[in-house]
């Protein structure tokens, strides 16, 4: 995870994670067009592009809130190889059937293939913990959800109309319970070694 | 295991040692710890590999819950940036491919603007029809009220603004997005209630959206169509440069001139 240079198109990644719209045209502008022609050149239509991209990009900005997305190299090579191995996984997901895929972009620059492992990681330990959260009972959603958005613990308290103390141990033992799951779940075991 | 015990009296079994433990994260994270606590604590996590481990995990997922939690706002703001964005990037792409004669009708537009000149001799002032050439609305069905958004949508680009007006009115007080606002905006301002209509742009100008510079401009517009020239220039001015239609701007901005 610890990262020699950080590239220069890391401003794509700053400019994801704030909202930057001059920045998300650019990408639109200058990386879309060539995965939209990927994509619809490998058994998919321009709607399947769009949700490709559009559930890439927003898996950058989860990433890069987290402050966990240091790029080390080319955003577009980057980017493009996160769409294409995800249009891959939709297509082995929904056919069967034989599917022909020209496969002429093949990264074999290394640091970008580490980077798209980082963040598919990434992604596998979101969608783990969305379900364990999914999980919780409502008094722990609830708990957890205004701990994490009111400003301060007595704030939850008043909204909950319970003690502080009640509202303090209760979100405690609710991250703990989510973080115990999390650790038993048979995909983190294999999220754990990369 | 020892130390623990004699720090943490209260320990009977496993699941309330497990309880104690997230309660003492927690703490330690939030920083609500006194300085004794946290040195005992420190010292606990060095001795204890087994502690350290669930300590490192206990704040990963106090970590996603806040990634997924405290930016929920900005995550609704960030995707319909991308749906409105996305859609006027794959709306523009099409006709690039279907265009026919674009010379042909480039030089047709040309005469007429040039007979226009000719015919019209604008006066030196500009008008706010020269300038109110607004996208048109595409929305995408995202809430309940679709058959609204339809309608509204329709009324807006056939120009039919009051219609759109109390349409747009009743969609706002469902949801209010800074796309519906805009185009509330816009329609309030070609039918002339121009005061409510910069009050709307006013607020999206103050928003982060991606509509923020599309309002100032919009403010701009209001102030030429009530020929307050001087302040149109002065809210011109203050668009930034990289703003999607910088050449509109520019534009009226040597109109003014």
């Amino acid at each position: 995870m610890i990262n020699s240079v950080i590239h220069i198109d890391q401003v794509y990644i700053e400019g994801l994670a704030s909202n930057n719209s001059a920045v998300i045209q650019s990408i639109y502008k200058k990386f879309v067009p060539k995965i939209v022609s990927y994509i619809k050149n490998n058994s998919g239509d321009e709607d399947q592009a769009k949700d490709v991209i559009q559930e890439i990009l927003i898996l950058l900005f989860n990433q890069a809130k987290a402050n966990k997305l240091q790029l080390t190299c080319p955003f577009d090579a980057y980017f493009f190889l996160l769409c294409k191995r995800k249009w891959l996984n939709e297509l082995k997901k929904t056919s069967n059937q034989g599917v022909t895929i020209t496969d002429d972009f093949v990264s074999n620059y290394k640091p970008t293939e580490e980077m798209v492992a980082q963040t598919e990681v990434f992604e596998e330990k979101q969608e783990l913990f969305d379900l364990m959260f999914k999980k919780l009972g409502d008094k722990c959603q609830e708990v957890l959800k205004l701990s994490f958005t009111l400003k301060s613990m007595e704030e939850v308290a008043e909204k909950l109309q319970v003690t502080y103390g009640y509202a303090r141990k209760k979100k405690s033992l609710c991250a703990g319970q989510l973080t115990q799951w999390i650790q038993e779940h048979s995909r983190f075991q294999s999220l754990k070694i990369n | 295991m020892d130390s623990r015990a004699q720090s943490l009296p209260i320990i009977k079994n496993k699941l309330a040692m497990k309880e104690e433990n997230y309660i003492l994260f927690d703490q330690y994270i939030q920083n609500e710890m006194t300085v004794d606590q946290k040195v005992i604590f420190e010292n606990q996590l060095l001795e204890d590999q087994e502690l350290a481990a669930a300590f490192i995990s206990f704040k990963e997922t106090i970590s996603l819950l806040e990634n997924k939690l405290s930016f929920d706002e900005e995550r609704s703001a960030f995707r319909e940036s991308l749906h409105t964005i996305g859609s006027e990037h794959y709306k523009t792409k099409k006709p690039k491919v279907v265009n026919l004669k674009p010379l042909f009708f480039l030089a047709v537009a040309s005469v007429v603007l040039l007979l226009g000149l000719f015919v019209f001799n604008p006066s030196s002032d500009p008008n706010f029809k020269d300038f109110n050439q607004f996208e048109e609305a595409h929305f995408v069905e995202r809430g309940t009220s679709t058959e609204n958004l339809k309608q509204a949508e329709q009324a807006y680009n056939t120009k039919n603004y009051k219609k759109a007006i109390s349409l747009f009115e009743s969609i706002l007080k469902e949801k209010q997005t800074a796309e519906f606002q805009y185009f509330y905006a816009i329609s309030l301002l070609e039918i002339n209630k121009t005061s409510k209509s910069e009050a709307v742009f006013q607020k999206l100008k103050s928003g982060n959206s991606i509509y923020k510079n599309k309002a100032i401009y919009g403010l701009a517009l209001a102030k030429l169509k009530q020929k307050e020239y001087q302040s149109c220039k002065e809210i011109l001015l203050t668009i930034p440069k990289d703003y999607e239609n910088y050449d509109a701007v520019e534009k009226l901005l040597k109109a003014i001139d």
